[in-house]
């Protein structure tokens, strides 16, 4: 088997968490043999590539952030510029998400269950998983852990079952948080996690409140 | 104030325009706007709105006046084409860029993880679409991003139905 895979996010490459999940699922296809290449959507100039890419190969995998609900807008154009093939083609996404219920990226897992049968080839099935959005925040070393899980999903991949197993439904983890959690949560959100993003801010040279208000509305 | 934005190829915002006269909504009470015209970048989720300059977007172009307008309208009319039974692309980017109405702050919601909100005024949203649109997902897409605002959805229609939206209006 060989996977062409493609990051469906439009943030740079060297801050995507979607690259660095890529990196790890990847290290799982090379454990069991499989080989892959990888594109980048981000970085326009390499459109032709992907497109090339995608007809000459019949294993395509997109890994792609949640965007409002859904796909990010230049996935979606990026999207309408390719062919139609056939059933020969298999199209296989792995969606991930800052919110971290599963209940957040199923009406993103919608649209793309429907994507392949528009474009003419086979559904791989959706590999669902949220909670990403600090890996951005981490060094190396940690961001290698925290996406290590992803490669025993590549490792999963491999086997050529796609993503429909229980194995990759388990992936995803809760779908809702239980009351307890939500509760404890609540009591995060309103102190450690504000903290956590505000030393971020700081970093980031924001001297402002991260409630700052642009305008007045009624 | 109900605010439409018209990214069809046919600019069909202004036939809607003219339903909404002629059904008595007054041409003060709403804006079209036709984004055909402008440039407006897709989100590339930079977090700059969130963490460096909260509530202002990084990307210069012709979005700001309208996210202004969308965070202090009623009702926001995203008026689109479709593709794969979805939004178009240009559709889909003046949503994605929504972001800076939203802070970094987390919280549970209708026992769901939801953004703590920069404004206090949230618009409901409908859609109006030409074309194969998947009016099911289209629903199920419009209720999870008011979901996101905390408020309603105004509704999915096609564009042969706009009357029916122009009802939503009055």
């Amino acid at each position: 088997m060989h996977v062409v895979i493609i990051n469906g996010s439009p943030r740079v490459q060297k801050y995507s968490n979607t690259e660095k999940i890529i990196a790890s699922f990847a290290k799982g296809l090379s454990e069991k043999g499989v080989s892959f290449e990888t594109y980048a959507v981000s970085d326009r100039k390499s459109w032709d590539n992907i497109q090339k890419a995608y007809i000459e190969n019949e294993e395509i995998l997109i890994a792609l952030p949640l965007y409002v609900e859904c796909i990010p807008g230049l996935l979606l154009e990026f999207l309408e510029t390719l062919p139609q093939k056939d059933e020969h083609t298999r199209l296989s996404f792995l969606l991930q998400s800052g919110f971290s219920e599963g209940c957040q990226l199923r009406c993103g897992e919608g649209f793309l269950k429907e994507l392949p049968g528009y474009l003419g080839v086979r559904y791989g099935g959706c590999l669902v998983k949220g909670d990403n959005f600090g890996i951005r925040f981490l060094d190396q070393e940690k961001q290698e852990r925290i996406t290590k899980p992803y490669q025993e999903m590549g490792e999963l991949f491999a086997r050529g079952d796609g993503f429909f197993g229980e194995e990759a439904k388990k992936f995803t983890g809760p779908e809702y948080f239980s009351l307890p959690m939500r509760l404890l949560l609540q009591f995060l959100f309103k102190t450690l996690s504000r903290k956590m993003f505000q030393k971020v801010a700081a970093s980031w040279g924001c001297t402002v409140s991260l409630t700052e208000k642009i305008w007045e509305t009624n | 104030m109900i605010l439409m934005l018209d990214t069809t190829r046919e600019q069909i915002g202004k036939q809607l325009a003219e339903e909404m006269l002629h059904s008595g909504v007054s041409s003060a009470s709403y804006e079209l706007i036709d984004t055909t015209k402008l440039h407006i970048s897709h989100c590339v989720g930079c977090n700059v709105c969130w963490l460096k300059t909260p509530g202002i977007c990084a990307i210069k172009d012709d979005y700001a006046p309208i996210l202004e307008k969308m965070s202090k309208a009623d009702q926001v009319w995203l008026i689109s084409d479709t593709h794969f039974g979805f939004v178009s692309y240009q559709t889909k980017n003046i949503v994605d860029r929504v972001m800076p109405l939203v802070t970094m702050y987390l919280q549970i919601k209708n026992g769901q993880t939801r953004h703590v909100m920069r404004y206090d005024h949230q618009p409901d949203f409908g859609i109006i679409y030409t074309g194969d649109g998947k009016q099911d997902y289209l629903e199920w897409w419009c209720q999870r991003l008011t979901l996101n605002f905390g408020s309603r959805s105004l509704g999915v229609f096609p564009a042969e139905h706009s009357k029916e939206a122009v009802t939503c209006m009055l």
